[in-house]
């Protein structure tokens, strides 16, 4: 009866299937259980202005079973991991943690939240499991072509100028990529880390 | 003092010029660095996108594991991104002996093992705790005469742990910059992001971001700006004409790393030494009358 008043009244009603989901499968995920919706975490944050629903938003939603507005949501993915959040929160949530759980899980679920950073991402997690390092030559390079030529082209094309000031300048790595030496362990430990953790590569 | 000095791997490209003056202005305080052995990347901030957090905790582990196998000194980390992800996984282990075990018997397969007895300090925490301003101060030859810098501290270098510096209101960069002769500059935005490891992809709303710090650093009568971090620096100068093109403004400020101002200070070469010339806003006009052309 409650319920229905409240759905008249146009306000949302819980519905913990999703959030259960996100208990279970999201790094973090758990501790959106401690939020009390006092709206400091969008306060604090720098991009806030820019998402579509706050953090806090996100969590009130989660609660209300908007697993589709969530998880397509680019406020999930324009986290910049500046933790003024996470030190502010009076409930002590790691909202940035959270955040990039959410992330991860959206991106796992065929979400795309935020095309270019995902792509990135993405890149640079392929170059640490292969590399065990960050190529800073490299990286741009392979995340500008992952949409092919001639996206990749373009893209290269707009940031030319940057790549060249930065070679001027003795900003650029001029060595080809290397592995480190221990490039083979650490591939062995990531596999298993990625298959024990909750979130799963 | 002996140090594993993790410089990471912006480092060894973009941030050529902190580690380039580090070095020099590290052996002029007496501090012994020595290279970390066959590191790993710490994932930076952006490493979420494609891997479990258990993932990216094995990956700073590892680096944690080296340190204590190759003598268990304190590990130094210049980039604020490399501190804070390092700082985090090692208070998780510290804190969680199920978490500790888990990540043994994954670094096992590696042939590696972590008791949890490293430290792991920032460049800041290091020259300021460890040195100490006073002498930091003996050092200096060439003091920056009242020159106004904005020492801006960002995020990562002192939050979310607030180990060696307070989060809102940290002093340490401040303080250090005062003993090289500068003159801090107050601003409000000195803890404000700069969009971090995101600012390549989502640069329509993070040149906003650094937009604001430049403004507000300048309003506040800053003729340069001091970072102690690589993707600080890389965001806050690199970025600086796209923002001008994009916002109408006239942004051409300096920004260079801490340890090459104490570079400049200590006296040491501006080239070899303070690596000057790797910026790409040139600081040589704002610091003419501390080197005199």
């Amino acid at each position: 009866m409650a319920e229905k008043k409240q759905k008249a009244a146009g306000l949302a009603t819980y519905e913990p299937s999703f959030a259960k989901e996100v208990f279970q499968n999201v790094d973090y995920g758990e501790k959106i259980k401690m939020c009390m919706q006092c709206g400091v975490c969008a306060a604090s944050c720098p991009l806030s202005m820019v998402m579509d629903y706050s953090p806090r938003k996100i969590f009130y939603m989660i609660r209300a079973g908007k697993r589709e507005e969530v998880l397509s949501s680019k406020a999930i993915m324009l986290c910049t991991s500046c933790y003024s959040c996470k030190v502010r929160c009076p409930r002590k949530i790691p909202v940035v943690d959270v955040m990039h759980g959410l992330a991860n899980y959206a991106i796992r679920q065929g979400y795309v939240p935020r095309e270019e950073t995902m792509l990135f991402g993405k890149e640079f997690w392929k170059q640490i499991v292969r590399l065990g390092r960050i190529d800073e030559k490299d990286l741009p390079r392979r995340y500008f072509f992952s949409k092919g030529l001639i996206p990749g082209v373009k893209k290269a094309m707009e940031l030319a100028d940057m790549g060249i000031v930065m070679l001027l300048h003795k900003r650029m790595k001029l060595l080809p990529e290397r592995s480190i030496k221990g490039a083979k362990e650490l591939r062995r430990m990531l596999d298993k880390a990625s298959a024990m953790g909750p979130g799963g590569r | 003092m002996k140090y594993f000095l993790y410089w990471g791997c912006s480092l060894e490209a973009s941030g050529s010029n902190y580690l380039a003056s580090l070095r020099p202005v590290g052996e002029a305080l007496g501090l012994e660095f020595e290279e970390l052995e066959d590191w790993n990347c710490c994932g930076a901030s952006i490493s979420y996108i494609g891997a479990n957090d258990l993932s990216i905790k094995v990956l700073n582990a590892r680096n944690l594991a080296l340190a204590e196998a190759q003598g268990g000194y304190d590990i130094v980390a210049p980039c604020s991104s490399c501190y804070i992800q390092m700082v985090k996984v090692n208070h998780e282990i510290q804190e969680d002996e199920g978490l500790k075990a888990k990540i043994n018997e994954i670094l096992r397969e590696g042939g590696l093992n972590y008791t949890g007895s490293i430290r792991v300090r920032h460049v800041l925490d290091v020259l300021y705790h460890d040195v100490g301003t006073e002498v930091i101060k003996s050092h200096v030859k060439k003091g920056l005469k009242g020159l106004k810098v904005a020492g801006y501290v960002g995020c990562q270098t002192v939050r979310p742990y607030g180990e060696y510096d307070s989060v809102e209101r940290p002093i340490t960069h401040d303080a250090i910059l005062a003993a090289i002769g500068a003159e801090p500059v107050k601003f409000p935005k000195k803890m404000r992001c700069c969009g971090s490891g995101i600012f390549l992809t989502e640069m329509e709303y993070c040149m906003k971001l650094v937009k604001d710090i430049l403004e507000d650093a300048i309003a506040h009568g800053a003729a340069m700006i001091s970072t102690v971090c690589p993707m600080c620096a890389m965001n806050l100068e690199a970025y600086q004409h796209r923002i001008n093109k994009a916002f109408g403004t006239e942004f051409d400020i300096p920004v260079v790393y801490l340890t090459q101002l104490m570079a400049v200070a200590f006296g040491l070469d501006l080239r070899a030494d303070a690596a000057l010339d790797r910026n790409y806003i040139p600081p040589e006009v704002v610091l003419k009358e501390v080197i005199g052309h």
